[in-house]
């Protein structure tokens, strides 16, 4: 949490919305970034350099943009704040769905960065509780609890996929190997350089990159 | 294709082979077809594509083995020709090979085969490797559930290959299989059978397809296969109604489809797992055992210095042993040589037929078969790494290192053993799954000096620098590799744009290969540069010869003659880099043929022995053009061997043109560069 804190939340916001357009287009240009948050291109401009000098996005002249590993890791959960805020005024205090999701960001960027943690810090909390989430459970949509990306995890640890953030070939190819989402998993080992890592995953061992173990989030057991 | 469609009306029956990586299915297709198999590539692409045939009861029985894939899922060339070759070519039976011991992600692929409505005989391989783990199989069970034959297998004692046979007899027989269903939940099937019941309405399209396996596979956003039902449907009126369906899948998953179908098959398989899968005891040893190995082969400090140790020996083993073998053989086309060329003149042939004879033809024939022990036993080192499942484990040692020049882990091997000969080094870049990688990789293999190239700095440094032999060859090498880092970039950039390389890869466990698989391999290995590559160099090593003697009554080589000429023409062009003669253009044309060639093309041209060379060099070139030769012998062109086995190994002349052409105009670049530079640096 702590790089995400460090960035100011509109920057938040930018690799939120290049993580979403992501994954639903595969292709994120500035065009798409601008019609997202409504804002001027121009602005986006700006704001994509401010990212790459962060080393967060990375994009070739005239290219699209793509998030770097680090980014991503960012992006991802800043997304996962933003869904369980989303997720806490929907099923606990029974919003509308179209006003949460506008509530959730300005909850987001009007209060001060410690209210936020301490309230996050709540309703993981709040989670935990039998009961709390019944709703969710019968749903289907159980809130995901302190999900984060694969590429996060260490030697050892043992988690729950519960989602697979990648679109197109990669993605399938993901799940094409059975991470699927409710399979659990174990990081075995990493490779002498660091990179890739192996995982444990239906009675196999998978090797991946760490590129492609950000794409998997999951749920550490 | 036309053979095929007469094997079909001759009643041969057609079996296909398919299963996952690391499921055992070479082996089985060893056990199959025995010797009897060919080694060719499907139409257009750079896949490998084998065949063989099995002859039971008098019968010949075509066996076709194909790519090994972990599903339909992800588009690629490997699961584009499964899918069609099941799709439209119809093999009577399609046996798929399952490990037994990683039941669950092996059926993926299985439960798509059924839904396809293949006619399916599952070889239930690893057999013994389950029981080891204390666990057993109800293959009666599993074979209920899926309505589907199923034979427990041990193809590497050839168990089960009868029952394979007579099974797979038996499936061909009763043909028109219904394909499996799954239930996908109310509101995809609700999707899978708006799409299905357009599909069912096309005129003809039932008769070939299953409507409701394709309605699925629109929906999980199969591109390709539209192209293949574009004959029958109208594919605007399929894209409309996708897209409809995936609005509506989102809005109510608020995930994507592929997930929750992938997720569904998974959820089938594990239940019928857990159905037939039979534990009655606890150990695992086998895994435990593995286990260990790889605590040691991939640990953090052991890992990479028992890589290099491990590449030092197939280096050592592919070339050290292989040289003498291959100097015997040089040793035997010359005395072969000598010995045609005193028999011609003892019957009083002409000398130009008995040059043609022995300088062309034995000549060529030789320089095929020089390549041969070092591609043998290249290829036994592989098989051994690849089958005892070290090859994985090597790419994921080195894929952090390789991957920061966009390369694979995999791509690490054949760059190496192209310092010994680029010419099995490209062959070796068969391990490499993505085309994307493993074409850079080929482009790139020709940069890392392979050893025909020494004698050229060899006789280069110790003429000019005596005193820095070492340094300056050092040097050489080091550009090479510089080099090809720098292409490798550049060739992601442009050639291959957008195109995603991953790496998820299986580790499977260490197992002990088997001397029949090894042996198969290496081969068909040997084989097939024998009848791809060896054509292509015996023909232009005759032709060479015969532009060196024409016009008829020319010295062989001179300047007078068709290659001096050409020579003399091109030379100018090398003016930039200092060396403008036309000795050193001959030197460079003869150089094709072998790298090596052109320090004996440098004798003959010079018309001294090989211990006047130096002499005469020093004589005609200075320190700086002769570091700039150096560097051009580097790069140019790619020894007609090399270029014969990339258009092999990419079944296209198009990537042999570019690698002939980038390297020429690179090699010109660099060593104009080199020399201007030195110019303006004083050195000249």
């Amino acid at each position: 949490m702590t790089d995400a804190a460090a960035l100011s939340s509109a920057m938040e916001d930018y690799l939120e919305a290049i993580l979403n357009i992501a994954e639903r287009s595969g292709i994120v240009r500035v065009t798409d970034i601008a019609s997202r948050l409504g804002i001027t291109k121009a602005s986006v401009a700006q704001a994509i350099a401010n990212l790459k000098e962060l080393g967060l996005v990375k994009q070739e002249r005239y290219g699209p943009i793509e998030l770097t590993q680090r980014g991503r890791e960012i992006a991802s959960k800043v997304q996962q704040r933003h869904l369980m805020l989303k997720r806490f005024l929907i099923e606990v205090l029974g919003v509308d769905p179209k006003i949460a999701e506008r509530d959730a960001c300005l909850i987001e960027h009007a209060v001060s960065p410690q209210t936020m943690e301490k309230l996050m810090s709540f309703l993981e909390s709040l989670q935990k509780t039998p009961g709390a989430t019944e709703e969710g459970k019968e749903q289907g949509t159980a809130m995901p609890i302190k999900a984060k990306p694969l590429s996060d995890l260490g030697i050892g640890e043992k988690g729950r996929v519960t989602r697979i953030t990648a679109k197109g070939s990669i993605g399938r190819r993901i799940l094409e190997m059975g991470v699927t989402p409710g399979s659990e998993l174990s990081i075995v080992g990493i490779a002498p350089l660091g990179d890739p890592i192996e995982v444990m995953i239906k009675g196999y061992r998978l090797s991946l990159r760490k590129e492609e173990a950000s794409y998997i989030m999951v749920e550490v057991l | 294709m036309k053979a095929k469609q007469v094997a079909k009306d001759e009643q041969k029956l057609v079996l296909a082979l398919i299963g996952n990586p690391n499921s055992g299915k070479t082996t089985i297709f060893n056990n199959l077809t025995g010797a009897r198999q060919h080694v060719g590539n499907w139409p257009g692409v750079t896949v490998e594509k084998k065949e063989g045939e099995l002859l039971w009861e008098g019968r010949t029985i075509q066996v076709v083995d194909l790519p090994g894939i972990y599903g339909f899922g992800v588009h690629s060339e490997d699961a584009a020709i499964a899918r069609d070759y099941i799709l439209l070519e119809k093999p009577d039976v399609v046996i798929n090979i399952v490990d037994a011991t990683n039941l669950v992600r092996n059926l993926y692929l299985t439960l798509q085969l059924l839904e396809m409505g293949a006619n399916v005989v599952i070889a239930l391989n690893m057999y013994d490797e389950l029981r080891a783990k204390g666990a057993d199989v109800d293959t009666a069970r599993l074979s209920e559930l899926l309505s589907t034959p199923v034979i427990p297998t041990v193809a590497t004692r050839g168990q089960g290959m009868k029952e394979i046979i007579s099974q797979a007899l038996e499936a061909a027989k009763a043909k028109g299989r219904s394909p499996l269903r799954i239930d996908y939940g109310r509101e995809i099937e609700a999707e899978i059978s708006d799409i299905e019941r357009y599909l069912s309405s096309c005129p003809k399209l039932a008769e070939k397809f299953v409507p409701r396996w394709l309605a699925i596979r629109i929906l999980e956003g199969d591109e390709d296969l539209l192209r293949v039902i574009g004959g029958f449907c109208d594919l605007d009126e399929i894209k409309t109604r996708r897209e409809a369906a995936l609005n509506r899948l989102e809005s109510i998953f608020g995930e994507e489809i592929e997930s929750l179908i992938a997720n569904r098959r998974y959820g089938f398989i594990e239940s019928v797992a857990k159905e037939v899968i039979r534990r009655y005891q606890a150990t695992e040893d086998q895994a435990s055992i593995s286990d260990k190995i790889d605590r040691i082969v991939t640990n953090r400090y052991l890992g990479i210095p028992i890589f290099l140790l491990t590449m030092w020996m197939v280096f050592q083993f592919t070339f050290k042993l292989g040289d003498p073998l291959t100097g015997l053989i040089e040793g035997l086309f010359e005395r072969l040589g000598e010995l045609m060329g005193a028999w011609l003149e003892g019957l009083g042939a002409p000398k130009l037929l008995s040059s043609l004879l022995v300088d062309g033809v034995i000549n060529g024939v030789g320089s095929v078969l020089v390549f041969v022990p070092n591609i043998f036993l290249l290829f036994l080192a592989i098989s051994i790494l690849e089958d005892s499942g070290y090859m994985a484990r090597a790419a994921y040692i080195m894929d952090r290192f390789m991957h920061a020049f966009g390369l694979h882990g995999k791509s690490f091997i054949p760059l190496l053993l192209g310092f010994g000969c680029n010419v099995p080094a490209i062959m070796a870049t068969r391990t490499l799954e993505s085309k994307r990688d493993r074409l850079i990789t080929i482009l790139i293999i020709p940069l890392m000096s392979c050893s025909a190239r020494l004698p050229i700095y060899v006789l280069f440094a110790s003429a000019f620098f005596s005193s820095h032999q070492g340094l300056v060859t050092f040097s050489l090498y080091l550009l090479g590799i510089i080099l090809a880092i720098l292409m490798g970039v550049i060739f992601k950039s442009f050639l291959f744009k957008g195109e995603s390389s991953h790496f998820l890869m299986e580790l499977p466990p260490y197992r002990m290969p088997t001397l029949k698989s090894t042996f198969i391999h290496m081969w068909e290995r040997g084989s097939h540069f024998i009848r791809k590559a060896g054509t292509i160099i015996f023909m232009v090593t005759v032709l060479i010869w015969v532009l060196a003697n024409l016009p008829i009554g020319v010295e062989y080589a001179s300047q007078e003659s068709a290659l001096g000429r050409i020579g003399s023409f091109i030379a100018p062009i090398f003016k930039p880099a200092g060396f403008s003669s036309w000795e050193a253009a001959v030197a460079l044309l003869f150089g094709i043929l072998a790298k090596e060639v052109v320090v004996s093309t440098l004798g003959v041209v010079y018309g001294v022995e090989e211990s006047g060379l130096r002499e005469a060099i020093s004589q005609n070139w200075t320190p700086l053009s002769a570091y700039a030769f150096m560097v051009m012998s580097l790069i140019y062109i790619p020894c007609i061997a090399t270029i014969a086995v990339i258009k092999g190994e990419t079944n296209s002349w198009v990537w042999a043109a570019l690698a002939v052409s980038y390297s020429l105009i690179l090699g010109w670049l660099v060593a104009v560069i080199v020399y201007q530079g030195g110019l303006m640096l004083g050195l000249g």
